[in-house]
């Protein structure tokens, strides 16, 4: 029955297949998953709304009762066929948001190569974000008290911008669009450390400057200047 | 990676289906529909792009006019994104981050029918990818000098024993 929903909604919602690796050597592509534990925290997340979607209704119903005292029969069966949409309304989303808990779970890829990283998530709106480790500046981990609980963490990886406002206390407001975000993954640790490990590779700033390029094509222009002058002795 | 440059570098106009997107957002937009729709239109009629071997140039607007021009060199991170509907319409959108500040996208290449064709091509020109293509190494450069000084030091013994 998941398997038939999900194969409908992918493709009603036309997501794209799974995510093509970034730039780097095959050999050294590491794809991760978010922790299996993903989903209840989810879950949790949805049940959460859920709560808060009834208290509503029951305060919507507690105003109607009042209201349709004072009101005429018109107004007051409107109200109540308001409430009956409200409920129907509730009722249906119940199990296509549930649905959505764990393909939002499932639907999540966290590559690494030897150079690049490429995050993929989303549902309704997917995004596919790909930065390099030679532009990234920080990495950090972070986990909630209810994260620990459940043995997940989130790696974020920043590269250099991402202006005012767009952090508070270390928490992004909204879309960062200079973080890559490794969002409930089980092995935090040793993603960080993966990451951490590659990105010693880079040695300089990450912020354009390309110090490779200078010492092999002047090297090439020395050679050059060197062989013209063997010749022209040798004459 | 697979995308045929000349057919990126040739992109100037997003495609036909951005205004058929546009008119859905504006009329998403409720009450803000007609002043959405009239801005809508002129973004998508005077928007362009233009790829050259330094970077992207993309401008639009009639009354505030905007260009924003990108180094290749420059580019940090290359997103990807799309919405339903925009995928239902067949586009996607490149957003270009390069290190200057701002939590937005510094530059967004809308309706484009081929987005990840053209991530991988902005990929493969973006520093950190591009410097990857290290020179092959010098070899050679020593016997080459070597052969260089004996050879001076041959003309030198012969002027020495010409000048006796």
């Amino acid at each position: 029955m998941y398997s038939f929903m999900k194969r409908i909604l992918l493709q009603t919602l036309r997501v794209p297949n799974d995510p093509e690796p970034p730039a780097g050597s095959p050999d050294s592509i590491r794809v991760f998953r978010a922790g299996p534990r993903l989903y209840y925290w989810n879950l949790f997340h949805w049940a959460f709304l859920q709560l808060f979607a009834v208290m509503g209704l029951f305060g919507t119903f507690a105003m109607v009762a009042k209201v349709a005292d004072h009101a005429t029969s018109l107004v007051g069966t409107m109200l109540h066929v308001g409430e009956l949409l409200g409920v129907a309304g509730f009722l249906a989303q119940l199990p296509f948001t549930f649905w959505k808990q764990k393909l939002d779970y499932e639907m999540r890829w966290y590559i690494v190569t030897d150079r690049s990283l490429r995050i993929r998530s989303g549902l309704w709106s997917v995004q596919e974000i790909t930065m390099t480790f030679a532009n990234i500046q920080k990495v950090q981990m972070a986990r909630g008290p209810l994260q620990k609980l459940l043995g997940l963490a989130t790696v974020e990886v920043s590269s250099a911008g991402g202006g005012a406002g767009s952090k508070e206390n270390g928490k992004p407001q909204g879309a960062d669009r200079h973080a890559a975000r490794f969002e409930g993954v089980a092995n935090a640790a040793e993603i960080r450390d993966l990451i951490l490990e590659r990105l010693r590779r880079y040695r300089d700033a990450g912020l354009g400057d390309t110090p490779h390029e200078a010492g092999p094509s002047a090297a090439e222009d020395l050679l050059a200047a060197a062989k013209a002058l063997g010749i022209a002795y040798r004459r | 990676m697979h995308f045929d440059e000349s057919t990126i570098l040739a992109i100037t106009r997003p495609k036909d289906t951005l205004w058929t997107y546009y008119i859905f957002v504006a009329i998403g937009g409720l009450i803000a529909f007609p002043i959405l729709l009239p801005y809508l239109y002129f973004r998508y009629h005077t928007m362009r792009y233009r790829f050259d071997d330094e970077g992207i140039s993309m401008s639009w607007g009639v009354l505030f006019h905007h260009e924003i021009i990108l180094n290749y060199s420059r580019i940090q991170d290359i997103h990807l994104r799309s919405n339903v509907l925009e995928r239902w319409l067949g586009l996607a959108r490149v957003e270009v981050q390069t290190a200057s500040a701002g939590a937005g996208a510094e530059m967004t290449i809308e309706g484009l029918d081929n987005a990840e064709q053209v991530r991988d091509f902005l990929y493969s020109r973006m520093r950190g990818a591009a410097a990857e293509t290290h020179k092959a190494p010098v070899t050679g450069l020593d016997a080459t000098l070597h052969a260089v000084a004996q050879e001076l030091h041959a003309i030198r013994k012969l002027i020495e024993e010409g000048k006796r």
